[in-house]
């Protein structure tokens, strides 16, 4: 079974112990990260209001703030590569509490553009990296139940988050909400505080090494981030100080990034239009609120128990033919859900789509995990992450497009539901072969290996039968010299 | 008889196509408008002749149907109830009309049955005092269809206040489907309505009318701001109202659990990292001296704690003698 990066870590993950501790703090930070964005909704309408703008304008905040989150994955990647996760974390935190406390004072639209969207989406990013980063360094055995119970943060978060904004916006107005939400947010440092680096002594004399405990602390501050002896020049060679540039061809990462690139298209859209869809077949607001509660928490159960059943021995080898069922699960779910009829039919949808959501949240970076190794995630998440960023960002407005052409919704979902297949199968059929060719190259390996010893033995056995002739004619000629000196 | 032909193309002219006849000769007009005038028979005052109507159909017995109007101006208006689907196609029926809830007086007339329909029909001058709510009830088969005639209600209202702060501004709105002649803000105080004035007041309050929206903007708001706001659409019949409540407050009631809050985050990190300099490995062997002191360290606290508990035990044994 071809396990292809994970074991070079150079240490053994604790696997347990202050790495739960490490979960929640990564629960936290990714809860933050993912639901903030979604949750600031609740205060455009009255913010529209106050500066007299349009509605796809205050849109824009939201829109800046994910795209800053993506866009500033390789600036994380390369900070978590220099200094760990804890202090970028910190800082993130800082940065995104700082910035809605300025963003409370803001007099123009592009005030909160700027605090809200960059500063707030850079912050953000500085969250999320670094705490999947880290949950790869405490966990190898238990690390599908680790991400799937870190990733449930999200709609964890999510749930919590946007009746707490309403709260504050009856209570305080936006400007008041923005001011104790800087303070709320500043809770990441907390989760940050709580990413305690894992310590591995470089050099390791091995009796020490029977001393240590399994799980003691072992130090990697000096972490080389360009471990693979790419043999590059000038530029190059500076930028994967930084960045491993080298994943890029990594046969493994280039299946996940088209697959994901293919995938995200369709996969934010349905979320939005989730509850638009279920106005227009004539259902009340309050129903409609409705399913995407039951959505949540369909969600909210599904990420852990993914991690669980992702972690048992039969699919945990396997683990990439079980995210892609995952996504060509989640495009039949939209293709069906046109003919679904009435509310009773959307209620049916939303508990399968829950749970579809969950399952891929819950994998996404499992898998990238598994292929990359930990020693290389950072970087590869950094560089996903941005590339991702496209068809992010681009599915929900095009699909909006697709409804404005038809009228309909049922074209979007099938359009989305297509798409979400067409990267399942791509990844399916891709992976299939992955795992062919890195079984053959183990096995091509192993082959050498014995070759190389084989052939070893062989000149070994060559040497002692050259030793013994030897000896036998040095004999020989002592005998032959001593009877020759006998008169 | 070109003049008979005038005068019957005439009456059924509606009213502005009536003024423009006055261009014509002189004479001839004049003749046309006093026949006119002879054949007009209900002397209301402000009604257009031309009579709105309202039909309504209701299938089966047993039936509650209710029907939303929206009245802009003082008119005449016919309501009429058409019911089918009636088991039995009895001969005829009775129905009667009544005015939010109590029967108007001799409405009471027999509906006979054409083509499987029973069709009641009355006509109302509607004024100011005339709006309510307009049921034709069928005493056989207990089925009633009930007009409501109202001005246009302002909807989407907010049953929260809206919340601004000291030295800020805010924005009220109000929106209707339909166009009203003008709109007026008021604030109330207690039970009175002072109308905002723009021109006395510039630097505290902009109003924006257009179309169906309006839009009040109050400047500079203090405490004394707060209260209801109330938008009036002002139609021919009656104004709509709606009314909006601001509250205003002052910086520090957010700061409050801004600064709780980042308190919390303070005292956790400092815990956890306190936590994380106690447990660092007792393989290091300086650290052997920091957990000693760590758990000194602790000890004094709970100590101190401990002594906090009995002051307040010997206090209060103190006071209860």
């Amino acid at each position: 079974m071809p396990r292809s990066a994970s074991s070079n870590l150079g240490y053994t993950p604790p696997d347990g112990g202050w790495g739960w501790a490490v979960v929640f703090g990564s629960f936290i930070s990714i809860g933050f990260s993912y639901a903030f964005p979604k949750s600031l909704t609740i205060y455009f309408k009255e913010i529209q209001e106050y500066f007299s703008i349009s509605y796809s304008e205050i849109a824009w905040v939201s829109s800046i703030m994910l795209a800053t989150m993506y866009a500033g994955g390789p600036v994380s990647s390369i900070l978590v590569n220099r200094y760990g996760s804890r202090p970028v974390v910190i800082a993130g935190g800082l940065m995104v509490g700082v910035a809605m406390v300025m963003a409370s004072f803001g007099t123009t639209i592009l005030h909160l553009y700027l605090c809200v969207g960059v500063i707030g989406g850079f912050g953000l990013a500085f969250n999320l990296q670094p705490s999947l980063t880290i949950i790869s360094k405490y966990f190898l055995v238990k690390r599908p139940i680790a991400n799937g119970l870190a990733m449930a943060g999200s709609p964890v978060f999510l749930s919590t988050l946007a009746p707490l904004n309403q709260f504050l916006f009856d209570h305080f107005g936006w400007r008041g909400s923005f001011l104790i939400l800087g303070g709320v947010l500043l809770n990441c440092c907390m989760a940050g505080s709580l990413m305690r680096p894992i310590k591995i002594k470089t050099k390791l004399p091995p009796r020490k090494a029977t001393d240590e405990d399994d799980t003691g602390k072992l130090d990697v501050t000096s972490q080389r981030a360009g471990q693979d002896e790419s043999k590059q020049s000038g530029c190059a060679a500076k930028l994967s100080q930084f960045i491993d540039v080298s994943l890029f061809k990594h046969r493994g990462y280039l299946i996940y990034l088209v697959g994901n690139v293919l995938m995200f298209f369709g996969f934010f859209a349905p979320v939005v239009f989730l509850a638009p869809y279920a106005k227009h077949q004539g259902i009340d607001e309050y129903s409609a609120a409705f399913l995407l509660s039951i959505f949540a928490l369909v969600d909210m159960f599904a990420r852990p128990g993914t991690g669980l059943v992702a972690n048992t021995r039969w699919i945990r080898p396997k683990i990439q033919y079980f995210f892609s069922f995952a996504v060509i699960y989640n495009g039949l779910c939209h293709i069906m859900c046109p003919l679904l009829p009435g509310y009773s039919g959307l209620v049916v949808y939303a508990v399968f789509f829950g749970l579809a959501f969950g399952m891929v949240c819950a994998l996404l970076f499992e898998v990238l995990m598994d292929l990359v190794g930990a020693q290389r995630f950072s970087s590869a998440v950094g560089l996903a992450t941005i590339i991702e960023c496209g068809p992010v960002l681009l599915g929900p407005p095009i699909s909006g497009l697709l409804v404005d052409i038809f009228m309909d919704y049922k074209y979007m979902y099938f359009a989305c539901g297509m798409m979400m297949l067409l990267g399942g199968i791509f990844l399916f059929i891709m992976n299939y072969y992955n795992y062919r060719w890195l079984e053959k190259e183990g096995k091509q390996r192993k082959v050498d290996e014995l070759e190389i010893g084989s052939a070893k033995e062989l000149a070994a056995n060559e040497e002692d039968k050259d030793n013994e002739e030897e000896i036998k004619r040095s004999t020989a000629e002592e005998a032959a010299d001593s009877t020759c000196k006998e008169p | 008889s070109e003049y008979l032909l005038l005068l019957t193309q005439a009456k059924e002219l509606p009213a502005q196509a009536r003024r423009l006849c006055k261009i014509n000769d002189g004479s001839l007009h004049a003749q046309l408008l006093e026949d006119l005038h002879l054949s007009e028979t209900t002397p209301s005052p402000q009604s257009d002749p031309v009579i709105t109507t309202r039909k309504v159909v209701s299938k089966g017995q047993n039936q509650v149907t209710i029907e939303e109007l929206a009245i802009l101006k003082p008119q005449t208006i016919e309501l009429s109830c058409y019911l089918t689907d009636i088991p039995n196609n009895p001969p005829y029926l009775t129905g009667y009309w009544t005015k939010d809830g109590k029967g108007i007086v001799n409405s009471e007339e027999t509906v006979n049955r054409t083509n499987e329909q029973y069709i009641l029909k009355k006509t109302f001058d509607i004024l100011a005092k005339d709006l309510g709510n307009y049921s034709c009830i069928f005493k056989e088969i207990q089925t009633q269809v009930t007009f409501v005639l109202d001005v246009p209600v302002i909807k989407d209202k907010r049953d929260k206040p809206i919340v601004s702060y000291t030295g800020d501004s805010v924005v009220l709105a109000c929106k209707l489907k339909q166009t009203p002649n003008t709109w007026n803000w008021y604030k109330a105080n207690n039970t009175e309505k002072g109308l905002i004035n723009v021109t006395a007041n510039p630097l505290n309050y902009k109003i924006f009318i257009h179309g169906n929206e309006t839009k009040l903007t109050v400047l500079n708001l203090t405490e004394e701001d707060s209260g209801k706001y109330i938008c009036s659409a002002e139609f021919d019949i009656k104004p709509s109202e709606s009314y909006i409540e601001l509250k205003v407050l002052s910086y520090i009631e957010p700061l409050k659990p801004f600064i709780a809050i980042v308190l919390e985050v303070i005292v956790l990190v400092t815990l956890i990292f306190l936590w994380e300099k106690c447990n660092k490995p007792q393989n290091d062997n300086i650290s052997a001296g920091e957990n000693e002191l760590c758990s000194e360290q602790i000890s004094k606290l709970t100590r101190d704690d401990s002594n906090g508990v009995e002051n307040n035990t010997a206090r209060q044994r103190k006071l209860e003698h």
